[in-house]
């Protein structure tokens, strides 16, 4: 109430808490919630009874850390008129190409990968990171070229734009982010206009480049430039009969994990495939396994729908933004959103590769979570700044959230 | 403060191009959403049940508990099969992960060749979800907690606790008691091993082979949930097993350690004489009143231990090496021999049931017996002289006995043979031991199917003569002997030999009492009878009689046969058959040493160490006896 009477105190003068309370997106701060409880739920149920842990909400404290970070960054991130980004973009383009040429050689390695970046508390995932970046720097960039949207020279550039930090990714080697990335840029291209030959040309070249990495340069020039393991993964769901151990081994476990789920479920902490340790990374990749596992069949369709609460939203947030840019990197948002959701559940009923891509709010991983409440955050402010201004005076009409509305 | 000047220009959600763009994506999202929801759909409604029977089957370890296996005693409950726990080491397909790197280390550690336990892999076939048992018994240090304290090494492997065979009388009745062992996928298609899985254990010969079913007991199964690694979390179900019945023989351990003792002890004695070659033998007692198997030992013999926790390829070859004497091979069933003399009672007895001759007729033997052109010598050269049936049978008279032979050669038909075969020659005793060998009684139908040359398919006047002293084609199995003499004994009953008495339930309540099985009676003169009795009686209690040195001094009266068979190439075979006492038999004792010389120096010895056992006499032997026949 305080804080209220604060805000009313304020309002007409500059920042108005009252109006910014008023304006933001609950519905979607809500799905946001219930994503993270319902994931933080799921990690302490897969992890409570890990030998060495030093408590049993280790994972669930640890994740706490992103949390906290990812709703400071949240809040301050709406406060901020989105609007400012298209100035700013090419300069966090670039800072984005430095956190990633710096990951390359500064990085600290784990399992063969270059990713992280460590600091005294908290490791940083500059891929994560840059996902926000790419959003925002892409947004300014195509929303400035808007006018040259039929122009096939200027769509290229935007690949070659896109290309740098997808490349720098590719090289640490993290294959699933790199897509992320090629997502990214497709949903935002898509809602940005471009014509559709050139999104079929672009389609085509994408899936040809791929078939070309996977079969023919192995197959008749030898060239590798996925690692075998790569490979593995990434095709392995096509054959799972062939082999009981590694990638085939994990898939054939989340599947059993999800099919045994059936309807309702094994109740919460009761699922066999999860704490008997048949699930392979439980608390990471494949927690949607353990959701499916212990609350069945219901249960996914809660998460999924929670998820398609949040991009519904996104949706909103995109056709009401007062200009492209605001629209631009709802798009981006709903790009990775739907991406991550669909490649990470699809891996775990069987049906997409394995990839290492993590489920948005859900997964275990401080960098993730944080991210992914950064690009809420993101939504928040278009949303915000497009219905009302927060700073200065009061507008009077409030156009673009009525025909949103 | 920047703010961009929001009215003059549309908003993207006023643009039609950028609303349609955006609709086009939402269906995109639609559409994935969808793709997941059916497949959560095929999944979790759809086969929901099959895969929960997976979740079950890798989580779920169902394993046997074994049942002790009945323990074995002597007739006076004095064991001879135990059992001992011990641990074996096996491996769950199911959780074998990797195996290229954990059967090396586990063959390195259990000090067996790779190839075993790929092997053994290999013949488990397709139940992943069972434990396949790669060796047994072995030892808890170093090796079992070796394996325990580093089982994350070695996921799949398991160690379990099985109970083994223990034998605290080592080799005494090896061949009687028989071993156990793995079922063998030839086991498992035999109707009575249907109920059991692959990796149980069986018997395998001897009465553990025969009694399998009531020794055994029944498996239980102890149920756990085991995590990924293998590693067991809890109970499920706990099925406790049934403890096998006990078995209780028909052997006296005492007995049987002085028969095989005695045969060991002939066998040696013949090497001394200068039968060099003389190295295996039988000794068979039994009670000629009930059949039941006192003493049966066959040399050589071997420590069935050799057998448990599995036996070595090298060892098994040399319980079956001919060079060794073939210890697996039990002698007593299945060797089959030349009578020889000690044929003649039951030939004596056929020619007396059919009327060839009346026991009192003389025969006079010159020392040789002449039929078309042919001579056949007795084995004393000037001859017996002058003899009845009784005599010819105390001396082992020869030519007596050709002569009864040409006689039933002139009868046409084989009525020696039908004869001899009342007496359960050329067939199976039925005794409770496996794979008993039948022997074989030859008659010109015998001839025209197994002879090799035209005139060899002939049944001639010789076939007779030779059969009529035990020699030609006969075969006979020590324990047929025993049991056809055992009707001369009893008065003509031809038993089914046994070598188990009882069964008994884990606390020693007798189950099951086998009787005494009459399976023939043969019909003699009182008179007929009397005449075999006596001449065999004086075979060791008259100066005349070929065992008469044999049985110098011995306080109970024995009525006997020796024989010596010739079996080319090699020396003669040793033949000795007696019970006692003479007028109410309670023992009868047969003993063959194989190329060992003569019945009455080599194989009456040693019957006669055994009688003293039994009736606790002091030993009165003298050392060496002369050879006679």
């Amino acid at each position: 109430m305080s804080v209220l009477q604060r805000s009313r105190t304020s309002a007409g003068q500059g920042f108005s808490m009252r109006r910014y309370l008023a304006n933001v997106d609950w519905i979607l701060l809500v799905a946001t919630m219930g994503l993270i409880g319902f994931g933080l739920a799921m990690i302490y149920s897969a992890t409570h009874a890990d030998p060495g842990l030093t408590t049993p909400t280790q994972y669930v404290r640890s994740q706490g850390l992103g949390l906290i970070l990812g709703s400071l960054a949240l809040i301050g991130l709406s406060l901020i008129d989105f609007s400012w980004f298209s100035r700013l973009g090419k300069y966090l383009y670039w800072v984005n190409v430095a956190l990633l040429v710096l990951t390359l050689v500064i990085g600290s390695e784990r399992m063969g990968a270059r990713r992280w970046i460590a600091l005294p508390f908290f490791d940083v995932q500059t891929s994560e990171i840059g996902k926000v970046l790419l959003i925002v720097a892409l947004a300014a960039f195509l929303a400035e070229g808007v006018e040259l949207r039929g122009s096939l020279r200027f769509v290229l550039k935007s690949v070659i734009y896109v290309a740098l930090p997808i490349v720098l990714i590719f090289l640490q080697p993290d294959l699933g982010t790199a897509l992320v990335f090629g997502a990214i840029f497709a949903s935002m291209l898509l809602v940005w206009g471009a014509r559709w030959p050139h999104l079929a040309i672009l389609g085509g070249a994408a899936i040809g480049g791929m078939t070309l990495v996977l079969r023919v340069l192995p197959r008749t020039l030898g060239v590798e430039l996925l690692k075998p393991y790569q490979t593995e993964r990434l095709t392995v769901f096509l054959n799972p009969g062939q082999d009981t151990s590694g990638a085939a081994y994990q898939l054939t476990q989340s599947k059993i994990a999800v099919a045994s789920g059936m309807f309702s479920g094994k109740g919460f902490m009761e699922g066999t495939q999860t704490h008997l340790n048949f699930l392979p990374a439980h608390h990471t990749d494949f927690i949607f396994s353990v959701i499916a596992e212990e609350f069945g069949f219901v249960g996914a369709l809660v998460l999924l729908s929670l998820f398609l609460v949040v991009i519904w939203r996104a949706f909103r947030i995109a056709g009401s933004s007062k200009s492209l840019l605001g629209a631009l990197i709802a798009a981006g948002v709903v790009g990775v959103l739907v991406f991550q959701v669909f490649v990470n559940v699809g891996m775990t009923l069987g049906i997409m590769p394995i990839t290492g891509i993590p489920l948005p709010f859900v997964s275990f991983g401080s960098n993730s979570v944080m991210v992914f409440l950064i690009l809420v955050g993101l939504l928040q402010s278009v949303h915000l700044h497009s219905r009302t201004a927060l700073y200065g005076g009061r507008l009077k009409g409030d156009p673009y959230g009525q025909m949103a509305a | 403060m920047y703010l961009e000047p929001i009215r003059k220009r549309r908003s993207p959600g006023e643009d039609p191009s950028t609303r349609m763009r955006l609709a086009v994506l939402a269906v995109g999202v639609l559409l994935l959403f969808g793709v997941l929801v059916s497949r959560l759909w095929f999944l979790q409604i759809l086969s929901g049940d099959e895969f929960t029977a997976q979740a079950n089957n890798q989580r779920l370890r169902t394993v046997l508990v074994q049942a002790p296996r009945g323990v074995i005693y002597d007739r006076n409950l004095d064991p001879l099969v135990v059992n001992r726990a011990g641990l074996s080491v096996g491996i769950l397909p199911m959780d074998l992960r990797s195996p290229e790197i954990v059967i090396p280390r586990l063959a390195a550690v259990l000090g067996i060749p790779e190839e075993d336990i790929r092997s053994k892999l290999d013949k488990a076939g397709q139940d992943k979800y069972r434990v396949v048992i790669i060796k047994e018994d072995v030892p808890e240090n170093p090796v079992v907690s070796y394996l325990l304290e580093h089982s994350l090494e070695f996921p799949g492997v398991r160690v379990e606790k099985s109970y083994l065979r223990e034998y605290p009388r080592e080799a005494l009745a090896t061949h009687i008691l028989g071993y156990v062992g793995e079922a063998s996928t030839k086991d498992l298609e035999k109707e009575q091993f249907q109920t059991l899985k692959g990796g149980a254990v069986v018997g395998k010969d001897g009465v553990e082979a025969v009694y399998d079913s009531m020794l055994r007991g029944v498996d239980g199964t102890r149920t756990v949930e085991v995590d990924a690694a293998g590693v067991p979390k809890r109970m499920i179900q706990e099925i406790q097993p049934l403890p096998g019945s006990n078995l209780v023989l028909t052997i006296d351990n005492r007995l049987q350690a002085v028969a095989r003792e005695a045969l060991i002890n002939a066998i040696k004695q013949a090497r001394t004489d200068g039968f060099a070659n003389s190295a295996a033998g039988v000794i068979v007692a039994l009670d000629p009143r009930n059949g039941e198997v006192l003493a049966m030992t066959s040399h050589p013999d071997y420590d069935p231990s050799l057998w448990v926790g599995g036996i070595s390829s090298e060892a098994y070859q040399a319980l079956k090496d001919p060079q060794r004497h073939n210890p697996l091979f039990d002698r007593a069933t299945k060797g089959l021999y030349p009578a020889a003399s000690t044929f003649k009672p039951f030939v004596a007895a056929t020619a007396l049931r059919k009327n060839l001759i009346d026991w009192t007729q003389i025969y006079s033997d010159p020392g040789t017996f002449k039929r078309d052109g042919h001579v056949w010598r007795d084995w004393m050269p000037k001859g017996h002289g002058d003899v009845n049936l009784v005599e010819a049978l105390a001396e082992s008279c020869d030519v007596y006995f050709y002569n009864l032979g040409s006689k039933f050669y002139d009868q046409k038909g084989p009525v020696l043979q039908d004869g001899l075969r009342e007496f359960g020659f050329g067939r199976r005793t039925g005794i409770d031991l496996p794979d008993e060998y039948a022997g074989q009684v030859p008659d010109s139908e015998w001839k025209k199917k197994n002879g090799k040359t035209d005139v060899d398919r002939i049944w001639k006047p010789g076939d007779d003569v030779n059969l009529a002293i035990g020699q030609g084609d006969l075969l006979v199995t020590p324990l047929q002997l025993a049991v056809a003499f055992a009707g001369i004994a009893n008065g003509g009953d031809i038993l089914v030999p046994r070598v188990a008495r009882q069964i008994t339930d884990s606390s020693g309540n007798v189950t099951k009492q086998f009787e005494a099985e009459v399976r023939s009676h043969v019909d003699f003169e009182a008179e007929d009878l009397d005449a075999i009795r006596r001449g065999l009686k004086m075979v060791t209690g008259d100066p005349t009689g070929t065992a008469y040195g044999a049985f110098r001094g011995f306080p109970i009266a024995v009525v006997g046969k020796t024989g010596t068979a010739e079996k080319k190439p090699g020396d003669d075979y040793a033949w000795f058959m007696g019970y006692a006492p003479a007028n109410d038999p309670e023992i009868l004792v047969v003993a063959l040493i194989e190329q060992g010389g003569h019945g009455s120096s080599i194989a009456a010895p040693a019957v006669r160490k055994v009688l003293e056992a039994y009736f606790n006499t002091e030993s009165s032997a003298p050392a060496q006896v002369d050879a006679t026949e």
